[in-house]
């Protein structure tokens, strides 16, 4: 078998999406849920409601009294919050699988994935960009899932890519796709495929390195992506072995005129969330 | 030996021989970590960003995310240990940047920049430091002798 049918091969056997999340993401999509069908939905998933009631009872909410009823949980968090949760959920356990050829922690990737969530909502938020907030987050947050499926793969031939790398020419997604014949992206695109995800994701998965690939009508989550990615790797959350060998992608901040101390204060907000979230996600500073 | 975490925006200081302070992670932001060598007293700050000037109210809350309040304070909770400023051996790593030839992802090299011109002002001398590239690095400060290592991505551990 050729490396590449290897890797699709790995591909296939990705487990899909968790339907759970999948089928109350449908149902929350319309802004007129019944909140018992979304709850019929759920509580067939005993680890989802115990998500849902665990952040329900967070400190975070510092409600008066302990909510233990899915139900009222589904009410007081809301469609938004819950689209969150849902969606962290699953891809937490995707990112936590042992991933030795990325990462140098072993939550290092899924705390990236995170960071990079916060970051293109931050920037969805402060640059009033006419994009759907749940999109944002979930393309941020599975941006880079192909290394979950490439990562077995990149320890073996790591050498050679570090080598292009240290050259400092190279990006390491170049040097993936120069020692591989393909990318992490490229991969990660395949996962959005096969989860049967709106050609959106697809594309802002796919492209987050070459945002000017992706097609005019799905460019803007694309370039968000790619600009919350660079700029969570730049204030060093979750860089991995490629540490900061990422090129930048400045086009967004170009076309809306966002100077440097704009940038200063868009790192500021992405720090205050990010704390707040890794509060929810049970994520200390590490 | 204890491990105590200096967290993305936040400084500790210590004069306890079993620890080792450690920050993770930096890439634009700047680790600075300074040493008094008789008083054996040791602090280390990891900021994100220059200039409070952009956000009065978070740096109230929290100075050590800014250089020009984190740095003061890193010195001034050390001296509040017995720390003496004219012993100090400081040390600087982090300021990395992303691959970006029109420089728009700078802010490392402003982070930089602001502690040089800081210290230039107030006639401090950097002893050692590991800075800029497109690396990550990992801090690492024993308190008993002050001895600094670096994790660098791509290259392994070093001491600075």
């Amino acid at each position: 078998m050729s490396l590449m049918e290897e890797i699709i091969a790995a591909v296939d056997e990705m487990p899909p999406f968790p339907q759970v999340v999948q089928r109350a993401m449908q149902e929350l999509a319309d802004p007129a849920y019944e909140v018992s069908g979304l709850v019929d939905i759920l509580k067939v998933d005993q680890a989802v409601t115990a998500n849902i009631l665990k952040l329900c009872n967070s400190a975070y909410f510092g409600l008066p009294r302990k909510v233990s009823s899915l139900k009222e949980a589904v009410v007081y968090l809301g469609a938004d919050q819950l689209r969150q949760l849902l969606v962290s959920g699953a891809a937490s356990k995707i990112y936590e699988k042992p991933n030795e050829g990325y990462a140098v922690f072993a939550d290092e990737l899924w705390r990236h994935a995170l960071a990079t969530a916060v970051m293109a909502q931050v920037l969805r938020r402060h640059l009033r960009l006419k994009l759907d907030d749940n999109m944002v987050f979930t393309a941020a947050l599975l941006h880079d899932v192909g290394k979950v499926v490439l990562s077995a793969f990149v320890i073996d031939k790591y050498r050679a890519i570090e080598s292009l790398v240290e050259g400092g020419e190279c990006s390491f997604q170049e040097a993936e796709k120069e020692v591989l014949g393909f990318d992490h992206a490229e991969i990660g695109g395949k996962i959005a495929e096969k989860w049967e995800f709106p050609p959106e994701i697809i594309a802002a998965i796919a492209f987050h390195h070459e945002p000017s690939r992706a097609s005019k009508e799905l460019r803007l989550l694309t370039e968000v992506v790619a600009l919350a990615n660079n700029l969570a790797v730049m204030v060093g959350y979750g860089t991995g072995v490629d540490g900061l060998a990422c090129r930048g992608h400045d086009l967004l901040l170009k076309k809306l005129n966002i100077v440097e101390k704009d940038l200063e204060g868009i790192v500021l907000l992405f720090q205050i969330e990010m704390e707040k979230t890794c509060d929810i996600a049970g994520l200390g500073e590490s | 030996m204890s491990l105590v975490t200096v967290g993305i925006a936040d400084l500790k200081v210590s004069n306890n021989p079993e620890d080792t302070l450690v920050t993770y992670s930096l890439g634009s932001c700047i680790g600075l970590a300074v040493y008094d060598p008789v008083a054996k007293i040791g602090g280390m700050l990891h900021y994100m960003l220059p200039d409070s000037s952009i956000n009065q109210e978070k740096a109230e809350k929290n100075p050590a995310m800014f250089a020009n309040k984190g740095i003061p304070l890193l010195f001034k909770q050390c001296y509040s240990l017995g720390a003496d400023k004219k012993r100090m051996i400081i040390k600087v790593a982090g300021g990395s940047q992303i691959m970006d030839d029109a420089g728009t992802f700078n802010i490392g090299k402003r982070n930089y920049a602001i502690l040089r011109k800081m210290f230039w002002k107030n006639n401090v001398m950097i002893d050692g430091e590991d800075i800029g590239g497109n690396c990550n690095r990992t801090m690492y400060m024993q308190i008993d002798d002050g001895k600094i290592n670096l994790k660098i991505s791509k290259k392994g551990m070093v001491e600075l």
